[in-house]
């Protein structure tokens, strides 16, 4: 009995041994030496072993390992990899610091442009970009333009020429949540959409989600893009610039203290309107036409655990036709945060957000002079803490809370005008999450990711709010005093993602994720606007929810050449807000009676084969989709497609490196017109023709097509001064894409109804000098 | 919205075209058109109907004739209309003059269809005066008709104008209410199409005579108006297109308005 006491004794205290080997991690933060620059994504492996980690957004790595000596691979796209022999016997820090790759590779740039797609990681649904990419691909007038490059990825649908919009996965524009530094940006276009808020040479690293989002984003229905600026070079000044047909910009970048502290500032401004001077129509000259563009940022090392930033984003544009009419529009964020490292294995990040837009509206006609001011503004604090739990764990919980404030509209007008000064109702609105999540590495082939957010929305007061028949009348108005709770909407949140190796180069990945939307962009029009009103829920409005389940296969070709993925997804969308006909959006206190609500639904299937290597790289992206709306009171109740529905859509993106000096580019895009309504007969009102409509979006426009040319020459250096040359050719053949069809009576016979097509766009050349010292 | 869409072409003006194109559209089964309005001016209503036709056809709106048409005042006075000898699809009666304040039913029979709706005429405004103003559209200097009127207080006025030029109709639809307006002296340009273009035969010339009809409508007519204006007209860009709010009950197209009229007439100089 005691004998076998002894034995059961031993062998638990032996097993106890086995657990008890001791286990030490390795963490630090990976960066780029020529720079200083944290590295987003780096992976870092264990030689021979299929254990490893990827960096975090702030370059930060935490790898626990059993006691032991190991070589470990520190990789990055575009740099060169460092091997370290480490001794793993207690804790330990290492920052690793990368060497460009292009110093020491004498050819042209072989090694992989774009960063590999990590097979084992759960997350699907996910396209990055790295700034090579997006420097290469050609555009209109040579701005270059990360929103309108991302629009080349399956799933990912332009709203069309001179519309930055964007739709995921039959998602509308503003179902995007856009994050600039943790930031949301509400309106990322200049110039009513023909190009984006984004200044790309202030940009480190994007990421899209069109699906199985991680638990730290929510707020919108189908995507997230997540955009970063640098932080600055702590190691060397830099200036770089560029002058271009339409717009310059100059970038200056160098250390507070180095290896410490460095700053960012980068500027942008279109000169749009020095052309229109120029010009002997005083119809053009007399008008204003500029944007502008400031981002900054500074960051600085306190210690070794600590680290703050504060970056910074102002945009405006500047639109003024004559004397008549004046339109300002512009964002504004500012993002404080803080980065400690409590330990090797905790990570956490305090972030301080602050975002507004708003536009103003001047119009002058004879004694009138009326101004219209709206905004949005967020006072916005979120806390994220990661655990790295074990080789095979690694969590996340984290907290957001936003306060919005909306000032739908407000007019001020001079006394002698015909206008009454006044002010829609402010409405005001606390948005709390909270959420965790754990990336769970089960066995060397099973990954998951499973999670869960809980927000609560709740609408606060003052303010009146309504009850509301199905028609749309108002049966009563509600009065809620400051602060008082008018309803606070919660809602779950669950996401989960799971990926199995096939093989060493393949695997399958499945998930699923419910979105919640409280924040809703209500626009009148078809294409967008600078002045379409942001609502946040109501009593009467509730959060759009979604629910997308997705499914792919990917697998890496060729020795990591070639990288073929192929996704997927349904999705399914409650309470879709659409307007009622002949509503009044900008006018309206009451805006739940201009209303509808409804349900939609999206399917697809996306492919993307992209060569990564090699002088010749690029990649080929079709997407074959429906997406349709039901709607009470829209369509007599029936299933119609949304305006976005195309069939078809196909990218094909080449980038080639014809020699040092030159890289040459190309990209053709084909897709399905959208869905769009025409008229199925006419009649006559007041001796005038006017048109029938029988259904919605039951006509096609004519389908999309366009091939866009780039060139960039190398110019000679001189020591540290660097610069190119950049051309492009936008729409290369000419092809007269449809920008609106309209019906109009034929000038020389009135008898004669006619269909009208208005194209933008055809052939636009440009070219830009980039310089960098 | 329209002034929006008018500056991104603009913006695109050197490389933005234009071009007449065809596009294989759908016929639909046709459709009752009913525009019918009483007013307070002697003989002060008419009702027209016709129908649809094919975007292809030719625009000859054909009158129907046959229906049986009446106006009933306030619910009790039934007055019969019959179709005027000179236009086909027009009915009319004589000795009836609309009254402010009152409600007026129509009530039309044509084939095996019934159409009905309803409208009271709202309190009249009186229509101030008309002068022609500059006005630069665009960098060039037009002349425009300009109303003057006195909101009265209290929100719920609508205002619909019609232009006359050399007694002929402009074709722009001038609706207004007094959400933002409310109880003001007002001066109102209206801009139509012709006075927004490029074409310089189609401005006011000195000589021309201009008369502008203003009609006090009610809010549902006034509705008609502006989502006719908003969604029917053709032109795209702005909201999608969608048949525009009647008050006719029963599935026809147009409206019935009972509106007072007052008319202002100028000789350009």
């Amino acid at each position: 009995m005691s004998k076998s006491l002894i034995i059961a004794c031993c062998l638990l205290l032996s097993c106890l041994g086995v657990v008890a080997q001791a286990k030490f991690t390795i963490s630090g933060t990976i960066r780029s030496k020529k720079t200083g620059e944290t590295i987003i994504g780096a992976t870092v492996h264990v030689a021979g072993q299929s254990i490893g980690t990827v960096s975090n957004e702030y370059g930060f790595y935490s790898l626990t390992l059993p006691e032991g000596t190991y070589t470990i691979e520190f990789s990055t796209v575009g740099l060169q990899p460092v091997q370290k022999q480490i001794v793993l016997t207690a804790p330990m820090t290492r920052d690793i610091a990368l060497d460009d790759a292009a110093q020491s590779l004498k050819s042209v740039t072989i090694t992989a442009n774009a960063r590999q797609r990590n097979l084992s990681t759960p997350q699907m649904g996910m396209e990055q970009l790295t700034t090579k990419e997006m420097k290469n691909v050609p555009v209109l007038l040579g701005e270059k333009d990360v929103l309108k490059t991302i629009q080349l990825l399956p799933g990912i649908k332009s709203a069309g020429d001179g519309n930055s919009g964007f739709y995921v996965r039959g998602g509308a524009a503003d179902q995007n949540l856009i994050l600039l530094d943790e930031a949301p940006v509400y309106n990322a276009s200049h110039l009513f959409g023909f190009f984006s808020t984004f200044n790309s040479d202030a940009i480190k690293d994007l990421t899209v989600y069109k699906g199985g989002m991680p638990a730290q984003y929510g707020g919108r229905l189908s995507s997230v893009l997540d955009i970063k600026m640098n932080d600055g070079n702590n190691q060397d000044y830099n200036v770089s610039g560029g002058i271009g047909l339409i717009s310059s910009k100059v970038n200056i970048e160098g250390p507070l203290q180095k290896d410490k502290s460095s700053f960012l500032v980068s500027a942008r401004r279109t000169y749009v309107d020095l052309f229109l001077r120029l010009s002997n129509d005083s119809s053009i000259r007399n008008n204003t036409l500029y944007f502008y563009d400031l981002n900054a940022k500074l960051n600085y090392q306190l210690g070794k655990r600590d680290r703050l930033f504060a970056s910074g984003y102002f945009g405006a544009d500047n639109l003024v036709v004559g004397n008549n009419f004046g339109l300002k529009w512009g964002n504004g964020t500012g993002t404080l945060r803080w980065n400690h490292i409590f330990s090797s294995k905790m990570f956490s990040n305090t972030s301080l957000i602050f975002s507004n837009y708003d536009y103003k509206i001047n119009v002058k006609s004879g004694a009138n002079d009326v101004n219209i001011f709206s905004q949005i503004r967020d006072w916005n604090l979120k806390e994220e803490l990661q655990y790295y739990v074990s080789q095979r764990h690694n969590l996340r919980i984290g907290f957001n809370t936003i306060y919005h404030t909306m000032r739908p509209g407000e007019i001020t007008s001079s006394q002698l005008s015909n206008f009454n000064s006044s002010k829609l109702q402010q409405r005001y609105s606390w948005e709390n999450a909270v959420y965790v999540s754990d990336v769970w590495k089960a066995t060397d082939k099973l990954d998951l990711s499973y999670g869960a957010r809980l927000t609560a929305f709740s609408i606060l007061g003052a303010g009146d709010f309504f009850n509301i028949d199905k028609d749309g009348n108002i049966l009563d108005t509600l009065h809620y005093k400051s602060g008082e709770f008018v309803k606070t909407y919660i809602n779950l949140e669950p996401r989960l993602a799971v990926s199995y190796k096939l093989t060493g180069i393949s695997s399958v990945k499945a998930s699923y994720a419910r979105n919640v939307q409280n924040l809703h962009l209500i626009s009148n029009s078809t294409s967008s606007s600078p002045t379409d009103r942001w609502v946040a829920n109501t009593n009467i409005i509730r959060p759009e929810i979604s629910d997308q389940v997705s499914l792919g296969y990917y697998k890496n070709i060729a020795g990591n050449k070639y990288e073929l993925t192929v996704e997927t997804y349904y999705k399914t969308m409650q309470h879709q807000i659409d307007y009622r006909d002949g509503a009044d959006v900008l006018n309206n206190d009451a805006i739940e009676t201009q209303l509808l609500f409804g349900k939609g639904r999206a399917y697809g299937i996306e492919w993307l084969m992209k060569k990564k290597a090699g002088r010749f790289s690029g990649w080929v992206s079709y997407t074959l989709s429906k997406t349709e709306r039901k709607i009470d009171g829209i369509n007599e109740g029936k299933w119609y497609n949304a305006r976005q529905d195309r069939t078809h859509d196909i990218a094909v993106v080449g980038m080639y490196q014809l020699n040092e000096k030159w890289s040459l580019s190309a990209s053709w895009v084909y897709y399905t017109g959208d869905a769009v309504t025409f008229p199925s007969g006419k009649y006559m009102i007041n001796n005038t023709v006017y048109y029938y409509y029988t259904e919605r979006n039951g006509y096609r426009m004519p389908a999309y097509h366009r091939l866009d040319l780039g060139a960039t020459k190398q110019l000679r250096k001189r020591g540290r001064y660097s610069s190119e040359l950049s051309f492009s050719l936008y729409n290369a053949y000419g092809r007269e894409n449809a920008y609106t069809i309209t019906f109009r009576q034929n000038k020389d016979d009135m008898n004669k109804t006619e269909a009208v097509r208005t194209s933008l766009f055809r052939f636009v050349p440009s070219i830009s000098y980039n310089f960098k010292f | 919205m329209k002034q929006l869409l008018y500056i991104v072409i603009i913006i695109s003006c050197f490389c933005a075209c234009q071009k007449v194109i065809d596009i294989n559209l759908n016929t639909a089964d046709k459709k009752y058109v009913v525009e019918g309005y009483v007013t307070d001016a002697v003989n002060g209503v008419r009702v027209s109907i016709s129908q649809t036709m094919n975007i292809d056809d030719e625009n000859s709106f054909e009158g129907i004739s046959g229906a049986t048409v009446k106006i009933i005042a306030d619910g009790a006075t039934e007055y019969v209309l019959t179709e005027s000898s000179a236009s086909k699809g027009v009915y009319t009666t004589t000795g009836f003059k609309g009254m402010i304040g009152h409600t007026y039913s129509m009530y039309v029979q044509v084939g095996t269809d019934t159409f009905r709706a309803e409208s009271t005429m709202p309190h009249e405004v009186y229509f101030d005066s008309l002068a022609l103003q500059d006005r630069v559209v665009f960098g060039k200097t037009r002349r425009v008709p300009a109303v003057y009127y006195t909101d009265p207080e209290g929100k719920g006025n609508s205002y619909h104008f019609i232009e006359w030029r050399n007694k002929l109709k402009e074709g722009t639809i001038f609706v207004r209410n007094d959400d933002n307006t409310d109880g003001r002296n007002l001066s109102i340009q209206l801009v139509s199409f012709s006075s927004d273009s490029d074409d310089d035969s189609k401005q006011i010339k000195t000589g021309d005579t201009i008369s502008i009809e203003m009609q006090c409508i009610d809010a549902a007519v006034y509705k008609y108006w502006y989502s006719l204006d908003a969604g029917a007209t053709g032109e795209g860009g702005s909201a999608t297109p969608a048949n525009p709010v009647t008050n006719i009950k029963g599935g026809a197209l147009g409206y019935f308005s009972a509106h007072s009229v007052q008319t202002r007439t100028i000789i350009a100089d």
